[in-house]
């Protein structure tokens, strides 16, 4: 059967360069989004060749096509149940018995399969020789030598995929396991073959074996009896071997893929240490290993803040500009100025807050990953970052937040398990990010004090701490310690980052723009109809009573949500209007104590317009809302308390 | 000599002998499936040959080898994995 389009999947390890080949594949017809109803995210492009239109999912980097993280459950739902023409199976060939481990899980999962054995100049950077026609006559599926970062057998990867699907699907052999184990499969592959499934007979019989929660389940739904006889079978593996049975499995699995892989290979290590080992043990080292860490971390993002400010600046500008020239043209008729302040305002904010942070940011978190940098930060700061339940990894992202909370949680994606990024995302909307801190210094540094500033920064990092930890305590699912591979340093590929950059960009960007367009219309609105002053009338129950702030203060928060420096803008102005001053010092009813709870409030109350995007973009809209609608309220309760320990204190 | 992968020098190599599930963990059935089933899943099986480079200062991750690949796992994972020393 011939058809003009095909669907081919990429599979493979983490860091294996499949982006890499992605991207050489499919070029600027690409499309990144997330799985449907999760926070996965997943890429899809088009390739025109040999006549046919072929359709390209890159599917997430894993180790095994287990249930331990949800990007394992999306990659085997995919491929067993869409049933994609052909899997691509990406492979490090320089750490070839890891990554055999999961081509033969994808061969047990029955899928047509061509191999790309990838990174062929690292393997022998490292002195490995492979003889991948011996290990193409092994795994029963072609195998293809290709360099992803110099183009290399890209070409014959397509021509031997296309091959393979012209041919017809082939089978791949699967593997055997030991005589006891295979006895039991074949026993249980019996009793599965009568129900109707998506998944391949056998392979369901295996995960039964395992124990794997999902399709334990199904099955005893479909029919008790044999996820009962599953678990005896399993009972007497465990029996035999005095291992349980999952454990059996895994590890005739490893040996299978270590066997293949000695076979095929011949190592020939080089007598000197390599610049890339050395650079290893230096940027690890005990000593050594942090300033050097301070030093590229400080630096790169001292890079993205002075070339956001800058351009965040240089925006703001212009934009001003325009706002003269609009006014002329249309004047300041309420039309006019809610059209200007309502939807014009709220592009501007995007394009001149996130912008200019997103863009560098991006590319310095695909460098540090791709590079190999990141895996030796998390190694170094894992211990830290745990007190807070989080990874080594999360602490790029939490620093970043630090600058500004979108890209923080655009980078929360680097954490492995869905528990682990909902977690890192939540810590880091609590960061004060650099509008904060304008408040922070602003305001609490300037008119009370630098101590007191340098008080609430301290806070900060508590309420981080403890609301990390029962964060940490209350989420569902197992908490999982850190196993990370530290691949080898490797030069990244520029082309590929600068493309995971412009496409992550655009997702962005429309997915942020109309939340923040839409947010800023509304408060504008409310502005124009007179709404606010009710509004801070309605507030002042929490306002005046419970943190003892001036009423206006209601209108700043509010506003606050569409940029928080906008905060002390709007109070600078509703004071002057109100009292007739600009200074800060000489405003009735707002002393150091006002201040200081007013600052608290706006560090902690909601993460700006724009970071909610990223949340909902991120986590969905539910935890989205949850998250902002938290910190309000936190937010407010913290206010609260703070107004009361300070008044006991006599300020 | 059996030691816990976590006790191990810089240098130490060794046979991994078993994991220890998590032994406070709550879940009915399977007792830390998901932990033990992702060391596995790393290639840290029974058998697995296993060498320590390094660990990171305070109490941090240790760095292994294990399968041609390179490792970083935390102290609280190694504690559980035990270890037949090689001389």
């Amino acid at each position: 059967m011939k058809k003009d389009k095909i669907i081919v999947a990429l599979a493979g390890n983490a860091n294996v360069g499949k982006s890499v080949i992605f991207n050489h594949l499919t070029g600027l017809h690409q499309h990144v989004g997330n799985w449907p109803g999760k926070t996965v995210e997943k890429a899809e492009g088009t390739l025109h060749f040999k006549g046919y239109t072929i359709d390209i999912i890159d599917l997430p980097g894993i180790y095994s096509l287990s249930t331990f993280s949800i990007e394992e459950l999306i990659s085997r739902e995919y491929i067993a149940v869409e049933n994609p023409d052909l899997v691509i199976n990406v492979v490090d060939a320089s750490v070839l018995e890891r990554n055999l481990f999961f081509t033969l899980q994808l061969m047990e999962l029955e899928a047509p399969m061509v191999v790309a054995l990838n990174q062929m100049d690292m393997a022998k950077k490292k002195g490995i020789k492979i003889d991948h026609k011996k290990l193409e006559k092994m795994l029963g599926a072609p195998v293809v030598p290709t360099v992803a970062t110099s183009r290399t057998g890209i070409y014959e990867l397509m021509l031997a995929s296309v091959d393979t699907i012209e041919r017809g699907i082939e089978k791949t052999a699967g593997i055997r396991y030991g005589e006891e184990v295979e006895a039991r499969i074949q026993k249980l592959s019996k009793m599965v073959s009568k129900l109707q499934l998506p998944y391949p007979v056998r392979w369901v019989a295996i995960k039964l074996l395992e124990g794997d929660e999902q399709i334990e389940g199904r099955i005893r739904q479909l029919d008790p009896n044999i996820s009962f006889a599953a678990r005896k079978l399993a009972k007497e593996i465990e029996g035999i071997h005095g291992h349980s049975c999952s454990t059996v499995i895994t590890s005739e699995r490893y040996e299978i893929a270590g066997r293949i892989a000695r076979e095929v290979q011949q190592i020939v290590p080089s007598t000197k240490l390599p610049m890339r080992e050395r650079l290893h043990a230096v940027t690890t080292h005990k000593i050594l290993g942090y300033p050097i860490m301070a030093t590229v971390i400080l630096s790169l993002f001292f890079a993205i803040f002075s070339f956001g400010d800058y351009t965040s600046q240089l925006l703001s500008v212009l934009f001003e500009h325009f706002h003269s020239i609009y006014e002329s043209l249309f004047g300041t008729e309420i039309l006019a100025t809610l059209i200007w302040g309502g939807i014009i305002e709220g592009l501007i904010a995007g394009i001149t807050i996130a912008l200019p942070y997103l863009i560098p940011f991006y590319l310095v978190l695909y460098f540090l990953e791709d590079s190999g940098y990141l895996s030796r930060i998390a190694f170094l700061m894992d211990n830290l970052m745990h007190k807070i339940g989080l990874h080594g990894k999360a602490f790029i992202p939490a620093m970043l937040g630090y600058g500004c909370n979108v890209p923080a949680c655009l980078g929360c994606r680097i954490m492995e398990t869905e528990r682990e990024r909902l977690l890192a995302t939540f810590v880091v909307t609590l960061v004060p990010c650099a509008a904060t801190s304008v408040i922070i210094l602003g305001l609490v540094g300037a008119y009370v004090g630098f101590q007191w500033a340098l008080l609430l920064y301290i806070i900060d990092l508590l309420i981080i701490f403890v609301l990390g930890r029962v964060a940490f305590k209350m989420l569902p699912g197992e908490p999982t310690g850190l196993i990370m591979e530290m691949h080898d340093y490797r030069t990244p590929h520029l082309e590929t980052i600068v493309k995971e950059t412009w496409f992550r960009l655009k997702e962005f960007v429309k997915m942020a723009f109309p939340l923040i367009i839409v947010g800023s219309f509304i408060i504008k609105l409310m502005e124009v109809l007179g709404l606010l002053k009710i509004i801070a009338y309605v507030l002042n129950p929490i306002t005046v009573v419970w943190l003892g702030l001036p009423a206006i203060t209601g209108i700043t928060l509010i506003f606050g949500v569409l940029r928080k420096e906008l905060t002390l803008l709007m109070l600078l102005t509703l004071f002057k209007t109100e009292f007739g001053t600009a200074d800060f010092a000489n405003v009735p009813g707002f002393g150091p104590r006002e201040m200081i709870v007013f600052t608290l409030v706006t560090m902690l109350y909601i993460p700006c317009i724009s970071t909610i995007a990223a949340l909902v973009k991120e986590q969905g809209w539910k935890r989205a809302l949850f998250i902002t609608f938290f910190e309000i309220a936190f937010a407010i309760v913290v206010g609260g308390i703070a107004y009361r320990l300070l008044m006991l204190t006599g300020m | 000599m059996e030691k816990r992968l976590s006790e191990l020098k810089p240098g130490e190599s060794g046979v991994i002998i078993s994991i220890q599930a998590r032994p406070n963990h709550r879940r009915r059935r399977h007792h830390g499936w998901g932990f033990q089933k992702r060391l596995e899943d790393m290639g840290l099986t029974p058998g697995a040959r296993i060498t320590v480079v390094k660990s990171a200062p305070f109490h941090g991750p240790i760095e292994i080898r294990v399968r041609g690949s390179r490792l970083a796992i935390g102290r609280g994972m190694a504690k559980r994995i035990l270890v037949r020393v090689e001389k």
